[in-house]
């Protein structure tokens, strides 16, 4: 499955608490990916909250725009990556 | 246990020994006083009456902290999804494994039509298990397909039919109102094979007799005399099957009955051969199995010549021809349309030779060769006439009416529709939807879309249905509605067909979808695209793939790509005088800087966009539901406003590479204060609400349950659920009551 880095800005910041509601919150996310066969692998926030690049495994493009409108999460830009491992090379 | 919580899982609990059933029947006693959780998992079906697990599970009634949950198989949808990714057509699978997830997930893995060796040894495993009287009747039923009745069942198992309370009780087979059969179709195939041929023979020979003397179904009669090796019967009941089949619109059907006829042998006469050779082609041209229908046809053509029936080998060249230009063979196509004309020429005329002239006149319209199409098409349609030959009269008038008027066009499809002539209609529903949609006439294109894929859908013609689908996903692109045409697209193209015209809509319609909102995977599905129809040298498959990977270019900035991807096809649509594709290609080529000449004919946006008229383009373009080409009219502006409103509409449409580019050229004006935009996934409602929630709590305050509101969306309860309980957090609510009450004073269920 393709691997894709979505790039999102939240001009309020993104708040999710680090506690049980923040965790329910994560969980019902991921539970709506797999309606599409969308991965949440992982994400890097900035600082300030105001903007996120997150790393998913999907079937397509469409399928990432569709969990994000489903989770109301913006989508600023997708990009298809592949894996670079620095300590590959040895 | 007592003191951690543990999960303890024990699969397969159906084939444990003794020991392990103890530790069960303790684990059930005393799990509740425990913090653990026990998980075992069996297969009912695996349990005859007297299975020792039985007794374990029975003894666990009423136990404090034991359930039971009862696997459901897996829906028809969820085998769909499944079946997907594959290329696996998800109806089919689900007939064979009913649902069944090992046996689904092995299909898939084996990817073959067969059956996976995993299921068959595991079929075949618990047949071995049974006596070996019940293995006999196990296997008499095999032979059977769908379900066997206690009658055909003693004649082709006799006294053994006594042991079907065994099969029954193995799980292996089911009973039903019909009568009993395999609970799943993999595992009649897979104790069908394992049948010895002399065995095999024999029992299907005696289903042909016992089926045959109370005047079965003639598909069933076919399939056993087949298994038989009765050719002479098989040959009788397979035509019989194929016409019925056909005259239902089950053209699949038909066409796999034909090749079963064929596959009769010496028993048939030449004659008889080529004529069979003929339907089969046409029945594999209405379910786009292009390969198969080629190959018939040429079988086709070699039997008359060698029968000396000119006549006949004439139409069966321009049935060639025809299913030849389905999978791109243009040139092929075009020559056997030539040679099919030249020699039912060389005799006296009849119908062949009229339909001959209608079906050049048609390649040559499909090549957009206007003129030649309307000559060929008046020599058809006099010859037509002459002879009293509607339908031919007709396929030449919708011939004509696709490079004259619409008007001409409705008219033949009213007459097809009258006349109850299927090809025919379908054939103009497709010209007239492609048309519409072509020339941005959405209301007209949604309607003969519409009742065009309702009309091919009830009479099986797969082929039409699918350019019908491709079309309606370039609709929904036109008209802004991105992601409806994206699923449109991706529908067709999961359905692996032979037609590429379909196929190249879909490609250009997701790549174009894409390319616009700046996500990857774009340019791999023009390339595509591109592959396939640039062979051809037809405008009608070219044309549009050169446009969108111009699009692109200009999107990516990207002046010389641009220049390669439109002058070839911009120099043949002038030629063919093509007013929407020589104004689009033209346009992209203005909008990159490139060099243009304003071709002969264009199409009335795109003479006011290539005149510089701007705001009369993009007034244009809205009227004809066209948001996307709009904005970017209002953006090649000379005006700060203009281009602010171009900006804010590309933003709205989710265009990030075109806004970007708009937002450069306000830049470069001096203009400030560029809002990154709506988008139109964080819109909130009052509440915090997103507009999900929102759909969700107008169905709790019509009172329905999560299981209903989960049915009426799409999606699962548990689903529901959350969204259920994410909304009474946010509204505060303790109750479905005081969320709806609280959502009415926010104002939240007004209409948006």
């Amino acid at each position: 499955m393709p691997r894709y880095l979505v790039e999102r800005t939240f001009p309020d910041g993104l708040q999710i608490p680090i506690d049980d509601a923040g965790a329910a919150e994560c969980l019902e996310i991921v539970d709506r990916n797999a309606n599409r066969g969308v991965t949440w692998l992982q994400s890097y926030v900035q600082d300030d909250g105001s903007r996120t690049v997150c790393v998913y495994d999907a079937p397509s493009p469409e399928a990432i725009r569709a969990t994000a409108a489903a989770n109301s999460l913006p989508v600023d830009r997708i990009t298809q990556v592949r894996v670079l491992d620095p300590y590959f090379y040895r | 246990m007592r003191s951690r919580a543990t999960l303890l899982v024990l699969e397969d609990v159906h084939w444990a020994d003794e020991a392990t059933l103890d530790v069960l029947r303790l684990l059930g006693r005393r799990v509740h006083a425990t913090r653990g959780l026990v998980v075992a998992t069996y297969r009912d079906e695996e349990l005859g009456p007297d299975h020792p697990l039985r007794g374990v599970v029975g003894g666990f009634a009423g136990a404090q902290g034991v359930g039971r949950l009862q696997l459901s198989p897996l829906s028809p949808d969820a085998v769909r999804a499944l079946a997907a990714p594959h290329g696996v057509d998800g109806e089919e699978l689900y007939r064979r494994t009913g649902g069944n997830p090992f046996f689904v997930s092995e299909a898939l893995a084996a990817g073959a039509e067969t059956v996976p060796p995993t299921v068959r040894d595991a079929v075949l495993a618990r047949a071995a298990r049974l006596d070996p009287d019940a293995r006999d009747l196990l296997e008499a039923v095999a032979v059977v397909p769908g379900h066997a009745d206690l009658a055909l069942l003693e004649a082709l198992a006799g006294p053994q039919t006594a042991r079907l309370d065994a099969c029954l009780a193995s799980g292996m087979l089911v009973q039903s109102a019909d009568g009993v059969g395999f609970r799943h179709e993999l595992a009649r195939i897979a104790v069908e094979e394992s049948v010895g041929p002399i065995r095999k023979r024999d029992l299907h020979a005696a289903a042909l007799r016992a089926l045959r003397d109370r005047g079965a179904d003639v598909a069933r009669l076919a399939h056993h005399a087949e298994a038989a090796g009765d050719a002479e019967s098989m040959l009788r009941y397979a035509i019989a099957a194929a016409a019925r089949a056909a005259s239902h619109g089950a053209h699949r059907e038909a066409a796999a009955q034909y090749a079963r006829a064929l596959r009769s042998g010496e028993g048939l006469a030449p004659a008889e051969r080529a004529e069979l050779l003929d339907r089969r082609a046409y029945e594999c041209y209405l379910t786009d199995q292009s390969d198969e229908a080629i190959e018939a046809a040429e079988h086709a053509v070699r039997s008359y010549r060698a029968l000396g029936d000119r006549h006949k080998e004439g139409n069966a060249l321009r049935w060639l021809s025809q299913v030849l230009w389905c999978p791109g063979r243009t040139q092929e196509s075009a020559r056997r349309a030539r040679e099919a004309v030249d020699l039912l020429e060389g005799v006296p005329p009849g119908r062949e030779l009229a339909m001959a002239y209608a079906h050049l006149a048609d390649n040559h319209a499909r090549a957009s060769n206007g003129p030649e199409a309307l000559a060929w098409a008046g020599r058809a349609l006099e010859l037509a006439d002459d002879l009293g030959e509607t339908e031919i009269g007709l396929h030449a008038l919708t011939t004509i009416g696709s490079i004259a008027s619409v008007e001409k066009l409705e008219l033949s499809l009213e007459r097809a529709l009258q006349a109850n002539l299927p090809e025919q209609a379908a054939r103009a529903f497709l010209i007239l939807a492609g048309a519409a949609v072509d020339s941005r006439l959405g209301a007209r294109a949604a309607r003969y879309l519409h009742d065009g894929l309702e009309y091919c859908g009830e009479r099986g013609v797969e082929l039409h249905r699918l350019y019908l689908l491709a079309f309606r996903a370039r609709l929904e692109l036109n008209e802004g509605r991105w992601n409806e045409a994206a699923e449109s697209a991706a529908a067709v193209l999961r359905i692996p067909r032979t037609s590429i015209t379909p196929r190249i809509v879909a490609l250009v319609t997701l790549g174009l979808v894409r390319a616009r909102r700046g996500d990857p995977e774009a340019e791999s599905l023009l390339d595509e695209a591109w592959a396939l129809a640039e062979p051809t040298g037809e405008l009608l498959r070219l044309g549009p793939v050169a446009a969108a990977r111009g699009e692109t270019a200009w999107l990516r900035g990207d002046a010389v790509a641009l220049e390669a991807a439109t002058k070839g096809a911009l120099e043949l649509a002038s030629a063919r005088g093509s007013a929407w594709l020589s104004g689009e290609l033209a346009a992209w080529r203005r909008r990159a800087g490139l060099a243009w000449e304003m071709p002969a004919s264009v199409a009335k946006p795109y003479v006011l966009e290539l005149a510089g008229d701007w705001t009369g383009a993009a007034e244009l373009w809205s009227q004809l539901d066209s948001p996307y080409e709009a904005a970017l009219a209002l953006g090649d502006a000379d005006d700060e406003g203009a281009l602010r409103a171009a900006h804010a509409e590309l933003q709205e449409l989710g265009a990030r590479p075109a806004a970007e580019i708009v937002a450069r050229r306000l830049r470069a004006r001096g203009a400030t204060g560029l809002t990154r935009g709506p988008r139109p996934g964080t819109r909130r409602t009052p509440g915090g609400l997103t507009a999900r929630e929102v759909d969700v709590l107008r169905l709790v305050a019509e009172g329905l349950r999560n299981a209903d509101i989960a049915d009426r969306l799409f999606v699962s309860p548990r689903t529901v659920d959350h969204h259920v309980a994410a909304l009474l957090r946010k509204l505060q609510a303790r109750t479905r009551g005081e969320a709806v009450a609280s959502a009415a004073q926010l104002g939240v269920l007004e209409d948006r």
